[in-house]
């Protein structure tokens, strides 16, 4: 039987042709797409997150590791069916207008393709309307919004009116982070969730479908 | 204590000694804010008009931008990265595309002009203006530049794993470049040389401790024992939770340490007990949503916390948790330089 703690832990130090390399193995092996995703790689994306957030890791291993995932995940693309087991669901994500930080929403898009996520990436600086013509166009499950400066943290409310004068409020959860950002500030705008850092969005990302 | 003069209140402050009253400056000022307490005014009129303890000039201000796209706001830096400014507001553009895309793009690399005149102007008209009066103020950010400008933050930081030795170059470049910058800053008459680049994030540092003494504390060492030689002090700011840092900020001999930051839970009193005997604290007023968006009495009150946790004995500059940002209320800063003047008095009775 094919051992897949190897490729978990290339993964997760971020050896990225290893990764690459293990997975071609234990797709030649036979093992279902499936089963490496879920146990050779959704482990190692955990523990990189838990190792982030407990301060044993830091953003440039982080970004190796999420590389090493990248690698491996390409290579099951073609096998991973859309809609089978290890499958979350759709996130679009952005950080809102007149703000073009993006180390934070990296972060929480590398967690949530690793813990299953089909992510659309609108970027940084992008204007509520913006949101609300994707989330028209595709079907999304989850709405992340993303601000650093304080004087962009308007643009969250501002996105959320704009899709309930669409019509589009009830169809899809919204979360809210960023350092500025906190739970008062989530309750007070109406967004679903407020997520503290990445692994906590991933979490809360998951309630949000099962409620 | 009679009274001192800016400069010296200022300098007093950072050696650590005991000023007539706690001072203040920002490393940054909106011009929204500035317009809203003294319309029309300048950045240096302002400063007086406030009675500001230093005037500061931010590098990133002062670089060349040559504009790609006017209607799009897309401008090249000096260092060849591609910026744009933000929609809304942000008077610092953000990068959309580096000046080093690859190991291979620094064979023919060329380093901007450190002696380019423009940048000179204001300063030596600021040095004009206020020279022993207030203190002059620049900021110089190595760490930031190559994190920013010259490679663009996710592949600095693998290359910090996969190519050391290329950042090793890219330092060896950097250092070239900023030794010859803040030379000229301080023969043009600055005071105090501010090293800016952050280096932590709220939960703690940007990288490993191991990266931080290869990568990002030598170049810093060598800009603060510079400074030193030619009698001046060295400043670091860093945003972020910097506990683990704090050691080597201190080790690499700062005169300062700036915002000993709110929004990352750091705590100023326990930095003024920890540190305070080494290190002139400077900061912490959070600028988020305090400066923001609080009461003029809860500015207040936070002032006088500041003062009381980190001011006796002196060594400590009252500034915000970051910058006067635009979305500052501009009522509630003045209301935060007058309590600094009134709360800072000292001897301190607050209590």
């Amino acid at each position: 039987m094919f051992k897949l703690d190897e490729l978990t832990n290339s993964v997760a130090d971020g050896q990225v042709d290893k990764a690459a390399e293990l997975t071609r193995k234990a797709m030649a092996a036979k093992v279902p797409a499936k089963k490496i995703l879920n146990e050779g790689l959704l482990p190692a994306m955990n523990r990189v997150g838990s190792d982030f957030e407990g301060g044993q890791i830091f953003l440039p291993e982080l970004l190796m590791a999420g590389d090493a995932m990248k690698a491996s995940i390409e290579l099951l693309r073609p096998e991973l069916s859309r809609k089978g087991a290890g499958y979350a669901g759709r996130y679009v994500i952005g950080t809102v207008e007149g703000d073009l930080h993006d180390i934070g929403k990296n972060i929480v898009i590398l967690m949530l393709q690793g813990n299953g996520w089909e992510v659309t990436d609108l970027g940084t600086d992008v204007p509520p309307q913006r949101f609300c013509d994707e989330i028209k166009r595709g079907s999304y499950d989850v709405l992340g919004l993303s601000a650093l400066l304080t004087f962009t943290m308007p643009k969250m409310p501002e996105t959320i009116n704009i899709l309930k004068k669409a019509g589009l409020r009830d169809k899809i959860k919204i979360m809210v982070g960023g350092v500025p950002v906190n739970q008062s500030f989530a309750d007070q705008i109406g967004a679903d969730a407020y997520g503290r850092d990445a692994v906590e969005a991933v979490v809360k990302a998951k309630e949000l479908l099962n409620k | 204590m009679q009274k001192l003069t800016n400069l010296e209140r200022i300098m007093k402050a950072v050696h650590r000694q005991e000023p007539d009253v706690v001072p203040t400056f920002e490393i940054d000022i909106d011009e929204r804010v500035i317009n809203a307490l003294k319309p029309g005014a300048s950045y240096e009129d302002f400063i007086e008009y406030m009675d500001i303890d230093a005037v500061c000039y931010h590098e990133t201000r002062t670089d060349r931008y040559e504009v790609l796209d006017k209607a799009k706001r897309i401008v090249r830096d000096q260092w060849g990265a591609i910026k744009q400014y933000s929609g809304v507001s942000f008077s610092i553009p953000m990068l959309l595309e580096p000046a080093l895309k690859s190991k291979e793009d620094l064979k023919k690399y060329k380093l901007p002009d450190p002696g380019w005149p423009e940048r000179f102007k204001r300063i030596k008209e600021a040095v004009k203006r206020f020279k022993g009066k207030r203190a002059i103020i620049a900021t110089t950010r190595p760490f930031a530049t190559m994190r920013d400008s010259l490679r663009g933050q996710d592949d600095l930081f693998k290359d910090m794993i996969r190519d050391p030795e290329f950042v090793d170059s890219l330092n060896e470049l950097l250092s070239d470049y900023y030794r010859r910058l803040v030379k000229n800053l301080i023969d043009a008459g600055v005071d105090i040389i501010l090293e800016t680049a952050d280096i932590a994030f709220t939960n703690g540092p940007m990288v490993a401790l191991k990266h931080q003494s290869r990568f990002i504390f030598p170049p810093l060492k060598e800009m603060v024992d510079y400074c030193h030689r030619r009698g001046i002090p060295c400043l670091k700011h860093t945003d972020g939770n910097i506990w683990a840092l704090l050691d080597l900020i201190v080790e690499a001999g700062f005169d300062g340490v700036h915002p000993i930051d709110p929004v990352a839970g750091m705590d100023i009193g326990e930095a003024k007990e920890k540190y305070g005997d080494k290190i002139c604290i400077m900061g912490n007023v959070d600028c988020g949503n305090l400066l923001s968006w609080g009461s003029k009495e809860e500015v207040r009150a936070a002032v006088k916390d500041c003062i009381r946790k980190a001011g006796k004995g002196g060594g400590y500059i009252c500034m915000s948790g970051n910058s006067i940002h635009g979305a500052v209320s501009p009522a509630n800063y003045a209301e935060m330089i007058r309590a600094i003047k009134e709360y800072g008095r000292y001897p301190l009775r607050l209590n």
